[in-house]
């Protein structure tokens, strides 16, 4: 009578089940969409705007402000959506869903990955909103070309999934909604200790220091590039290495903090 | 060969409070075993332990043949669990409950669509499935998780208070869905609730839990018999009143009654009242009106604890 | 307020974060051409916008209890009782003037702790803490009008967004002056801006009446707009309820 079916694919179609969850729950609750949308937006304007002359220092190698800031919009905006995955189990936890899952023969790493899936998935989104306000409205230009657009979307999908991972592990630690405040906290000193706002160059003293040695400064750099100039592996390189360092370092750390919820 | 659910001196403490202290339990296959006892005594606990989903302090458990600490993957695929707050997402309908559901246990597509759609009619809720949950009443959302909780044909179902919150017809329709999933499939079912008219109605076999112990445990009728014997009070005519007297007098001691009415402890329990019944006859003696009043389940639980279960609640 | 951290850390956090990464990030854009103050670190610029900012983060507190009062009727059982119907408001912009004192004096030492340099030493400090707290009441009887309009926490702390959009569309964290064209034109026209280059003056260039008392002048302003809207919506709800 048992039946113990055995699909081929099912970690993948159990993945894509929880994205398309996600997704629709984003659809049908535009209240949680929006925030991600509107906050990097409105960061890509205010931020080209409050320091718009702030680009004529050195180091900074463009001579609009637009063009420095819209990879931080687009990564904060990423960041912001990596909180996706993890407020979705935070709410599943509080109302009991989680442990529907639970009880289902479901791998623990399939269940992250498809909860980030729906963090990367969501990262696109608020990505291209900042990059049609950057070029249609504020006079974004990207002398790195077509490969220049490729790196931001590389990067934002980075940064959605170490941070998506960083808050499932917090979600678990905490259990509760309340926790993702904890997270977002965590994230965006980790993304403002950064060269996020402006380069090395121009950075004194012991913020200097940290963000030399942030590796999110990597992806930062590497999301940047093709809008100062050239995409090249040199900038490419050390992003990329810092980006897949900290996915699996937050991976193991959501997978370990994972012990927490379920036996 | 286990049976579908053993448990052997299963307990659970919560910092200083022991929630389940030491339970042993077997139920049989095909059975629906009642876990009976008021709140907080310790049945969710008990039940989230079963499923997997609460590490015991310590003791065993096995569920479909696989320990639940060791062999939790393997449990997980053979049972199915309606939990007590039917955790279910309000912004999902009902069908694409039932279709992740269906993912989540790897059915394969074409057999899950025809499954979801035939779990939807048996529980009733066709017209409702493309529906958002968070439309549904109480009634419909326990439908749509028992429904849910068979997506994959379990060996063994848990049902955590089914019908706690539930108006008395939706009450009755579920026992009619789970007695039909028992009988026509042969499930094993496990069943929590504080009501005794639940576990009397739909169980086999029950235990009675208190503070985090099994107190009682065996069919209803025999536990009841255990309590005392059952009351069987007789209408006749006046005329007849001294001979029927002493007639029912052979079978069970005198029991206080209203004016014209016999009484007597039933000795040989429920079954003895056709003999009963055919000595008046012999007799000739003619029956006017015949009551049996058996000890109830809530009488069960208070010769166990010492308490009643009913009256605090108001089920 | 001790046992609820999550509801004032972050309007203390927040600003102390931006002021350090700021004040390190941007130290040399003092050194712009026409940066107004070219003597001054940038941390001892952005000081009273930092205060203003994790202030009016503050400041939908007492808005936000207000409104949970009206959704859990509390309101209800206050205006049956013989409670005097403006000591409601006056208690709610009264708390909010106190907490925003209370922060604006934590800040103030963080930030002298941490070497910021107020040129014009006490009374310019006095004056920041007066009119933070002063604006902290002036927004938060805007607030306080919503919440009494619409009765909804939701609804009040969806504004939060909308004060650090005023907040950043102003000279808070860059001079107006270094601003460029549509941008620039809102942020001289933002009122916030004229508050805040006004408090800049009194703690870089030293306490001065003049521009204490046209601080005090435009803050004092938005406050009898915003508690004239709030004492119709507080009237519109009383007559509502009799």
């Amino acid at each position: 009578m048992t039946n113990s079916y055995t699909v081929k694919g099912h970690s993948f179609l159990v993945g894509q089940a929880f994205v398309g969850r996600g997704l629709m729950r984003m659809r049908r609750l535009p209240s949680l969409m929006l925030p991600t949308i509107v906050m990097p937006i409105f960061f890509v304007v205010a931020f080209s705007g409050s320091f718009a002359s702030v680009v004529a220092l050195e180091g900074y190698g463009t001579d609009k402000a637009v063009n420095w800031m819209t990879a931080w919009a687009v990564l904060q905006g990423a960041a912001f959506s990596g909180l996706g995955g993890g407020g979705l189990t935070a709410t599943d936890i509080e109302n009991g869903f989680f442990d529907r899952l639970r009880t289902a023969p479901i791998n623990p790493s399939v269940l992250l990955t498809g909860l980030v899936g729906y963090s990367i998935c969501r990262a696109v989104i608020p990505t291209t909103a900042v990059l049609i306000v950057s070029f249609c409205f504020l006079g974004a230009e990207m002398p790195g070309g077509g490969l220049g657009f490729i790196m931001v979307y590389i990067s934002a999908i980075g940064m959605a999934a170490f941070m998506s991972f960083f808050v499932l592990g917090i979600v678990f630690i905490f259990k509760s909604i309340k926790s993702l405040a904890i997270a977002q906290i965590v994230m965006f000193s980790t993304m403002f200790l950064s060269v996020g706002q402006a380069p090395l160059e121009a950075i004194e003293g012991w913020l200097n220091g940290v963000a030399e040695v942030n590796p999110i400064s990597h992806v930062i750099r590497m999301c940047r590039q093709g809008f100062l100039g050239e995409v090249t592996w040199q900038q490419t390189q050390p992003g990329l290495i810092a980006m897949l360092c900290l996915i699996a370092g937050t991976a193991i750390w959501a997978r370990i903090c994972y012990r927490k919820v379920d036996i | 060969m286990r049976n579908p659910i053993e448990a052997k001196e299963l307990s659970r403490t919560f910092g200083d409070l022991v929630a389940v202290d030491g339970i042993n339990l077997s139920v049989a296959k095909g059975e629906v075993f009642g876990f009976l006892g008021p709140n907080g005594a310790g049945k969710s606990t008990a039940v989230r332990m079963l499923t997997t989903l609460l590490k015991p302090t310590s003791g065993q458990a096995w569920v479909a043949g696989h320990n639940v600490m060791s062999s939790a993957g393997a449990v997980r695929k053979r049972i199915g669990v309606a939990l007590q707050d039917a955790a279910i997402d309000p912004l999902m309908t009902g069908n694409e409950l039932l279709k992740l559901q269906s993912v989540l246990h790897g059915i394969p597509k074409r057999k899950a669509r025809a499954r979801c759609g035939e779990l939807l009619e048996t529980v009733g809720l066709t017209a409702a499935g493309d529906r958002r949950v968070g439309t549904y009443s109480g009634g419909m959302r326990r439908r749509l998780d028992l429904a849910l909780s068979l997506v994959h044909e379990p060996e063994v179902l848990f049902l955590d208070e089914p019908t706690t919150g539930l108006d008395p017809t939706s009450r009755v329709a579920l026992w009619d869905e789970v007695r039909k999933l028992n009988q026509e499939i042969g499930t094993t079912v496990f069943l929590t609730t504080q009501y005794l008219e639940e576990a009397d109605q739909l169980a086999q076999r029950i235990a009675i839990i208190d503070e985090g112990r099994i107190v009682r445990e065996g069919s209803p009728s025999v536990l009841k018999n255990q309590v005392g014997a059952p009351t069987l009070r007789v209408d006749v005519w006046e005329k007849d009143y001294n001979a029927a007297k002493a007639t029912m007098a052979h079978f069970g001691e005198e029991r206080p009654a209203r004016k014209g009415r016999i009484a007597i402890g039933l000795n040989a329990g429920t079954r003895g009242i056709t003999v009963v019944l055919k000595a008046l006859e012999d007799k000739s003696i003619e029956v006017q009106h015949v009551e049996l009043d058996e000890p109830s389940l809530d009488d069960v639980f208070a010769d166990a604890t010492g308490r009643r279960l009913e009256g605090g609640e108001s089920a | 307020m001790v046992r609820q951290p999550q509801s004032w850390a972050p309007s203390l956090f927040f600003p102390l974060l931006l002021a350090a990464v700021y004040s390190s990030q941007f130290s040399k854009a003092v050194n712009l051409p026409d940066f107004p103050y070219p003597d001054i670190s940038f941390l001892d610029f952005i000081l009273p916008a930092c205060v203003i900012q994790g202030v009016l983060f503050g400041s939908t507190n007492s808005a936000t209890d207000l409104a949970g009062d009206i959704e859990n009727s509390f309101m209800d059982r206050l205006l049956s009782s013989p409670v005097s119907r403006p000591s409601i408001l006056v208690a709610r912009l009264a708390s909010a003037f106190v907490y925003g004192l209370f922060q604006a004096t934590i800040l103030i030492t963080i930030f002298y702790i941490f070497g910021a340099d107020l040129a014009g030493g006490v009374p310019s400090a006095l004056a920041l803490m007066f009119i933070t707290s002063l604006l902290s009441m002036a927004v938060g009887s805007f607030l306080i009008a919503v919440a009494l309009r619409t009765g909804s926490q939701e609804v009040v702390n969806s504004l939060f967004p909308l004060i650090f959009v005023f907040i950043f569309i102003s000279s808070a964290f860059f001079p107006v002056e270094l601003m460029e064209g549509w941008y620039g034109a809102i942020a001289k026209w933002n009122p916030l801006t004229w508050v805040i280059d006004w408090t800049r003056g009194l703690t870089v260039e030293g306490f001065s009446w003049a521009n204490f008392i046209k601080a005090v002048g435009i803050v004092t302003a938005i406050a009898v707009i915003g508690v004239t809207i709030a004492i119709g919506q507080l009237k519109k709800r009383l007559a509502a309820a009799s």
